[in-house]
């Protein structure tokens, strides 16, 4: 079952694990991203910093959907971790399901709009934002549980 | 004849969220004097893209065969920024967990010890700065 997918250019960091994970309890992350999944340091660093009572998996957008499709975690409590808007339309592109993502964190770099504190956008990413709205996803923007939601999607268009 | 300072051994990066880095640094002074070969890289003033472009480039720059990039949490973004600066160069470590006890030692000791012997002395000294004080 799918507690939350989340967009995060960070992926497993102290905000998701302790601040959305002590209120979810999930039984397992996905990051679901092609070139984590192709990177030996980078995957073990990310399960490495993930606490024990956590499972985790890095896998491919294609894998993702394929395990999520076959029932593999039909009987655990998944956050889903993209780093990038456009992973979302891919998960969509190959047949999942999602009526809202929440965007978490898409950080400050040069040349990116500032949206919101934790949303920075360049054109990239406005544009698959745009088109998830298309598709009738709803963005919430929360960088916590406990923070008040913001609607994006009217700020993409 | 003027006398040349020696080359600093071994540099010292320090990076965090927030404004810990720049802290700890200004915290360590107080206690040993003014630190040399010493960085702080604190993450309320770059983004991820110019600690990696910060770390590269004091170390790149130093005059130093040795490094040390201590990062406040395994794992946590300054961790992989950390990793991502410095993987494929020689002579760099990153030690996550930084606390003052560590950074004590690191200003005082640095450059009594083989590279390899140093650091498991900080990991040391860190891991044993975190006690039950009995009274």
């Amino acid at each position: 079952m799918i507690s939350l997918i989340r967009i995060d250019d960070r992926l497993i960091h102290a905000q998701v694990v302790i601040g959305w994970g002590r209120i979810l309890h999930p039984d397992r992350i996905i990051i679901a991203d092609d070139d984590v999944a192709a990177s030996d340091w980078e995957q073990s660093l990310y399960a490495a910093a993930t606490p024990p009572e956590i499972k985790v998996s890095i896998l491919t957008i294609e894998e993702t959907v394929r395990r999520l499709k076959g029932g593999v975690f039909d009987r655990e409590k998944i956050i889903i971790l993209l780093g990038h808007p456009r992973s979302v339309l891919g998960l969509m592109d190959l047949g999942l399901e999602v009526d809202t993502i929440n965007v978490g964190g898409l950080h400050y770099a040069k040349g990116k709009e500032k949206i919101l504190d934790h949303v920075y956008l360049d054109e990239g990413e406005k544009s698959a934002l745009r088109e998830l709205v298309k598709r009738g996803v709803t963005l919430e923007a929360k960088a916590l549980p406990e923070s008040e939601p913001i609607i994006l999607n009217s700020k993409v268009v | 004849m003027i006398e040349q300072k020696p080359a600093i051994h071994t540099i010292g990066i320090i990076v965090t969220h927030g404004d810990l880095a720049e802290e700890l640094c200004r915290t360590t002074e107080l206690i040993v004097g003014k630190l040399t070969g010493c960085y702080a890289i604190s993450g309320s003033d770059f983004c991820d893209e110019e600690v990696i472009g910060r770390i590269k480039e004091i170390i790149d720059q130093a005059r130093s065969s040795r490094a040390i990039v201590f990062v406040d949490y395994f794992g946590g973004s300054c961790c992989i920024n950390a990793v991502r600066a410095v993987r494929g160069l020689k002579g760099v470590k990153v030690i996550s967990g930084v606390n003052l006890p560590i950074l004590l030692d690191f200003i005082t000791k640095r450059d009594s010890f083989e590279f390899q012997e140093m650091v498991d002395h900080l990991i040391n000294r860190g891991k044993e700065s975190v006690r039950l004080i009995e009274f």
